[in-house]
């Protein structure tokens, strides 16, 4: 199939099912889930094509969809290997958390909406990954956003979900007015705002402020700080809507968008970002460990490993960066349909101390979550080993020319201390012990739809990497090739290969701290938060993750509203008031002089007509 | 002592003085309609005296008009002052005064 | 063929006209006549309006640019040079077809309303739809000002009759205040039609006009400008001259909230881009810092102030006065961009505003209130009317895929060229209305249900929205959606008329080559490697 046709085809199914769904199948349940899981393998089928056949050159096509003037927009696809490894990630992620919702939802009355919802962002996350120029990327970055609110809202009788889908939409917003700034300077500065003609352009020489103002799109996109409170309240939606949108992909978007535009990052907007994503990396992983609510962990733990692929990107690495969502994708994916599979198994229940001693309940799911934890926390071999430890490599290789570096390898190693901290929690205190509460104890197996893309993810949580290092590869071979450039170029680096042992040596270090320290701390199967107990202010300030929203909440309630109505109310009086009525009243005023005239008294009429002889004789007479 | 035209003219001044007075002051309607009467005949009274001493008949005849004129004048006014008491019971000036503000 | 597009024209505008006058003729007609004469006077423009954008591409347009043109002489052609000048250019086109579409909305909705005295109602109602597609089918700049207060005095009978709580109060003010504006912009047209010269046969033929007034000088061009400027601002709610609308949308009846808000007041819009910038470039740039600030207003402080609303009606009144903020940038800019994402806006915001005020009687009369503090988990009883509203809100606060989008984004590219200090506060108002835009959503349709709705419920059960309230608000969704996606649709033809136009600015950037020559992708390789 023709290149073109293909990937229009991959855009445009999605959006078919959406609009079926949308039109037709509204009540019906089962057959919109249909739809939604043929489509989604319809653009898994397609994409392995397009990955299989593709010779690896990149190409570009496009159509003009409005032109006003010398001012064009176009519609177009670029791909290259980046496209090509975001599509393989979104379309099989996406495929097996669409199997995965099909079971999970199998008890929602609204699950029409909810597919429908599900389409629709596959077609606004594609149109993400396929375009070719800023404003296209736009386009579906707000359709992105409208499907998140969507999904997250899906509980919409429960008034924090909807106040969620409400923070997370406007949140983005404001990262996206910094975008659209800085796709407007673009558009005068360089005359285009196409992918390759501003590459041609540019060596990482474009402005620092412009750099910043595209940036402010990933900040919000990706939750980094100060736009990140929306994530969390996220956790709001159905679980395999946090997998799908809120940790593989829409939060990853934001990584791929500073991937794609890399060569418009000045060297000062990648210091920006790498320390403010260092920041984040270590600050959210140890909130992670001031939440008892498992999503909300978990949304602190994509929190912390956004932060690291946007640390890589700050430290110039761009390869890196999309080696670690690749490879995050696959094991958050996992620990989000786990931590799904035991919410329903618990009916709902959320809080990880009101659980325990799922494993023998649950021994699939056990089985996968631990595989995934142990990617995450960067196992050797695991897939999560080769994309964050290279990462810390890379700073360790930049940090030998310039020292401040070594800081960022520290606080990044801390953040790996903190994953396997927050990790271990989760695990033990889960899985094994004893179950602590009536939902726990009748918990049995999920269903089939549940369990096969459990088993399937957590595989590629394991082996999606090796083909860094062994020649087997999960993953077909054009979606590897950018991402084994970027690897080979630090590990392969003298510095790195010098010090392998020593970095080796700590990572793993740090990991088995971790997981050993967790389950002395808190032991399996606990049925409260020792941290809460003991340190009762700490676990406080993490709980609250430094007050970030109490402050925000109080600037909406305190500053912004009352300023709305400070406005409200200088125009009612004002403008209203003043201007219109006082208007009117100085109309009123002038009635009342000239009323006054009116006596209704003959002998009155009769002296003012004697007045007005004796003026009209004066002028007569030339006296006036 | 021989009757020259400033005896009529200062006659007629005075007639019209009476009734221009009558007409500022008084405040029965009927009384200030015969104030008007006493302005137009007075009027009448110093046409005459002109046309007697300039020996023309212009003044004569203009003071024909102005009598007609003032005949039909008191009909329609004479009518609306009936009509007026009978909705009012009233020809004091001062308490037909609907027209006010 | 072309005849008959230009007497389809004409009958666009007359057929609602005819109709309003046929009610009247048959005040005892039964009611299901009247219905259907009515129903015939509401789709006929906008099924015309349709088949005439089909044609427009392959018309052709005579001098002075206009399609389908026609001109009728009443009689004042030789001693004021008024004629009725029928036709369509590439900028009255879109705005014909809004006029038409939004009608036909507006008309499907009063047929269902259930209001009293309702035949006279839909009279008012046609006389109104026919005194739009008057307007923006006006050549000639007498006629464009008579059909505009054709359609402007039913507006204030059918507040003052049928209107909503306050109703006298706001039907008073809103007269008052429109009527001064009307007035200015009066004066201002006839002052342009002094400074062509009338002896000079130009008259009020807008075409004629063109060709004469390009050498007025400065001064009198920025003195004639201001005139119109004020003249129209006060009918388009420029701030501070807004305080009519909200209040006046909140009392009007639905049908004569969709039409005024939707499309009557794009007449001062409309007015700027076809008659006075074209006619006063210089008189634009002379006033160009002033409309700047206050269009800023529009959107910022105005915007604050909608936040501000706790009544659904208000909130959508300001919301409508607060986009007309994104118009008047567009216009200052006075380049093709500019101009073209003006005008795309006031379609797509007709549309949008038109929609909303459809809804909130929807929502009305499921709740019995417009307090949005007391509304509340209506979501659950009526899912789909929340999906419509919801995808109303998301048209009016620029989602793309709506035609709201291309209309704001172009006007903020072609901002940024000209005064680029100012897109920074326009791209906030962006954000300001996506707030009060969710909140409102919220509010209504999300959590659990409140009490008062509960007790609502109780008496009279809440249903779902019904199919005569679907048509009219899929009508414009479905243009919404249509525009939205296939911008260019509309901006084909007005692209065409404005490049032609040599007043406005064309910027250019220069494009560099293309450069897919290189095989090996830079995106590969990592920059930062040290070559130690």
């Amino acid at each position: 199939m023709e290149l073109e046709t293909l990937l229009t085809a991959i855009l445009l199914v999605p959006l078919g099912s959406a609009a079926m769904i949308a039109l037709f199948l509204r009540r019906g349940g089962y057959a919109a889930a249909a739809v939604s899981v043929v489509a989604a393998a319809v653009i898994l089928g397609l994409s392995l094509t397009f990955l299989l056949t593709w010779n690896g050159v990149t190409q570009e096509v496009s159509t003009v969809w409005l032109t006003l003037g010398s001012y064009e927009v176009t519609m177009g696809f670029l791909v290259n290997y980046q496209t090509a490894t975001m599509l393989f990630i979104v379309a099989f992620v996406g495929f097996w958390i669409h199997v995965f919702s099909v079971g999970y939802m199998n008890e929602d009355e609204s699950k029409g909406r909810f597919f429908g919802g599900l389409s629709i962002f596959m077609f606004s996350m594609l149109g993400i990954v396929l375009a070719n120029n800023l404003i296209m990327i736009f386009v579906f970055w707000e359709l992105v956003g409208f499907s998140s609110y969507m999904l997250i809202a899906h509980y919409w009788d429960k008034d924090y979900a909807a106040a969620a889908s409400k923070k997370a939409f406007i949140v983005n917003r404001v990262g996206d007015f910094g975008f659209i700034l800085g796709i407007v300077w673009t558009y005068w500065q360089y005359g285009t705002t196409n992918l390759v003609l501003l590459d041609a352009q540019l060596n990482n020489d474009a402005s620092t402020v412009l750099g910043l103002l595209l940036a402010c799109g990933f900040i919000g996109k990706s939750a980094q700080f100060p736009l990140h409170v929306w994530l969390t309240d996220a956790m709001a939606g159905p679980t395999p809507v946090s997998a799908l949108i809120h940790a593989a992909t829409m939060v990853a978007a934001g990584v791929y968008f500073m991937a794609r535009i890399f060569f418009m990052l000045s060297p000062e907007t990648q210091e920006v970002i790498l320390w403010l994503c260092a920041a984040m990396t270590l600050f959210a992983g140890l909130c992670a460990l001031g939440q008892t609510d498992i999503k909300k962990t978990l949304a602190y733990s994509t929190l912390s490993h956004l932060g690291f692929m946007g640390a890589a990107i700050g430290l110039g690495f761009p390869s890196l960066a999309l080696l670690h969502m690749a490879m995050h994708a696959f094991f958050k994916a996992t620990l989000f349909l786990c931590s799904g599979s035991v919410i329903h198994a618990c009916h709902h229940e959320q809080d990880m101390f009101k659980m325990g001693g799922l494993w023998r309940k649950m021994p699939i799911t056990t089985l996968t979550c631990i595989l995934a934890a142990l990617s995450i926390m960067a196992v050797p071999y695991f897939a999560g080993f080769y994309s964050k430890d290279t990462i810390l490599s890379g700073a360790w290789l930049l940090a030998h020319t310039d020292g401040r570096y070594y800081v960022i390898y520290a606080i990044l190693l801390l953040a790996a201390l903190s994953t396997a901290l927050y990790t271990g929690r989760m695990v033990w205190v889960v899985f094994f012990g004893q179950s602590n509460s009536d939902n726990a104890a009748h918990a049995k197996e999920s269903n089939l739809f549940m369990t096969v893309p459990l088993l399937v993810l957590a595989a590629f949580s394991v082996g999606a990497a090796w083909f860094l290092e062994f020649d087997v590869s999960l993953l077909p071979e054009t979606v590897t090739v950018a991402l084994k450039h970027g690897y080979a170029t630090i590990t392969q680096a003298d510095v790195v290969h010098h010090s392998h042992y020593l970095l080796l040596g700590l990572s793993v270090g740090v990991m088995i701290v971790g997981v050993l320290a967790t389950f002395f701390f808190y032991g399996p199967g606990a049925s409260e938060d020792k941290l809460q107990r003991r340190y009762g202010l700490v676990y406080k300030i993490l709980h609250k993750h430094g007050w970030f929203d109490d402050v925000y909440d109080a600037y909406v309630v305190k500053v912004q509203q009352r300023v709305a109505d400070f406005f409200g109310f200088l125009d009612l009086i004002l403008i209203s008031g003043f201007m219109v009525r006082g208007t009117a009243g100085l109309a009123g005023l002038l009635s009342l002089v000239t009323r006054s005239f009116h006596v209704g008294s003959i002998h009155g009429y009769v002296y003012w007509f004697l007045a007005g002889v004796v003026i009209f004789g004066a002028f007569a007479f030339h006296l006036i | 002592m021989s009757i020259t035209l400033n005896e009529f003219l200062f006659v007629s001044g005075l007639l019209f003085t009476i009734g221009f007075l009558g007409v500022l002051l008084r405040r029965n309607t009927l009384i200030i309609y015969m104030g008007l009467e006493l302005m137009l005949n007075a009027v009448n009274l110093a046409l005459v005296g002109f046309s007697r001493f300039n020996q023309t008949m212009d003044g004569n005849i203009f003071v024909f008009f102005i009598i007609t004129v003032a005949a039909a004048e008191v009909a329609v006014g004479l009518a609306i002052i009936v009509a007026l008491y009978r909705k009012r019971q009233t020809v004091m000036v001062d308490e037909l005064n609907a027209l006010s503000h | 063929m072309t005849d008959l597009n230009t007497i389809l024209l004409q009958l666009a505008v007359f057929i609602p006209l005819i109709c309003g006058v046929l009610l009247f003729l048959g005040k005892r007609l039964e009611m299901n006549v009247a219905k259907s004469i009515a129903l015939s006077g509401f789709l006929s423009p906008a099924v015309i309006a349709l088949w005439l954008w089909s044609e427009f591409g392959a018309a052709d347009k005579g001098a002075g640019g206009y399609a389908f043109a026609s001109s009728l002489d009443t009689g004042l052609q030789d001693a004021f040079g008024i004629a009725l000048h029928l036709g369509l250019n590439g900028i009255a086109l879109p705005m014909f077809v809004l006029a038409g579409i939004v009608g036909a909305a507006a008309g499907l909705h009063a047929l269902q309303s259930r209001a009293e005295r309702l035949v006279t109602y839909l009279q008012l109602l046609l006389f109104m739809l026919g005194g739009l597609m008057g307007v923006f089918a006006s050549v000639d700049i007498f006629f464009f000002y008579f059909f505009h207060e054709l359609a402007l005095i039913p507006t204030f009978i059918m507040i003052g009759i049928w209107g909503g709580q306050g109703r006298r109060v706001a039907a008073m003010e809103l007269t008052i205040y429109l009527t001064l504006g009307a007035m200015l912009s009066l004066i201002g047209l006839i002052a342009l039609y002094a400074a062509g010269g009338w002896a000079a046969g130009a008259g009020f033929n807008l075409i004629e006009l063109k060709k004469q007034l390009v050498a007025v000088d400065a001064n009198t061009q920025a003195q004639i400008f201001g005139l119109l400027l004020i003249g129209f601002g006060i009918l388009v709610s420029l701030f501070p001259f807004h305080s009519w609308a909200p209040r006046g949308y909140a009392a009007a009846p639905t049908s004569a909230a969709m039409l005024h808000a939707g499309v009557l007041k794009k007449f001062g819009l409309y007015g700027l881009i076809q008659i006075a910038a074209p006619l006063l470039p210089k008189g634009v740039e002379a006033w160009s810092s002033l409309i700047i600030w206050l269009a800023l207003g529009n959107l910022v402080l105005l915007g604050l102030v909608t936040m501000a609303q706790r009544d659904l009606k208000q909130l959508i009144g300001y919301s409508s006065v607060m986009h007309m903020g994104y118009c008047f940038l567009g216009i200052v800019t006075m380049s093709v961009i500019g101009i073209g994402g003006a005008v795309l806006l006031m379609f797509a915001h007709g549309l949008s505003v038109a929609l909303m005020f459809m809804l909130a009687t929807s929502v009305y009369n499921r709740t019995r209130t417009y307090d949005l503090t007391a509304m509340g988990g209506l979501g659950k009883k009526a899912p789909v009317l929340a999906a419509i509203f919801v995808a109303g809100t998301m048209a009016s606060i620029g989602l793309p895929g709506f035609a709201n989008f291309w209309g704001e984004f172009t006007i903020f590219v072609a901002l940024w060229e000209q005064h680029s200090w100012a897109v920074a506060p326009a791209v906030a108002a962006v954000v300001i209305s996506a707030i009060y835009g969710l909140r409102a959503v919220a509010q209504i349709f999300y959590g659990p249900p409140t009490q008062a709705l509960s007790a609502v419920d109780e008496t009279s059960p809440i249903t779902d929205i019904t199919f005569s309230e679907k048509l009219p608000a899929a009508i414009l969704l479905v243009a919404l959606l249509a525009v939205g996606i296939w911008p260019k649709s509309v901006t084909e033809p007005l692209n065409h008329e404005l490049v032609n136009q040599v007043v406005f600015k064309n910027p250019v950037v220069e494009k560099p080559a293309d450069a897919l020559a290189q095989t090996e992708p830079s995106n590969v390789s990592d920059p930062r490697i040290p070559s130690s």
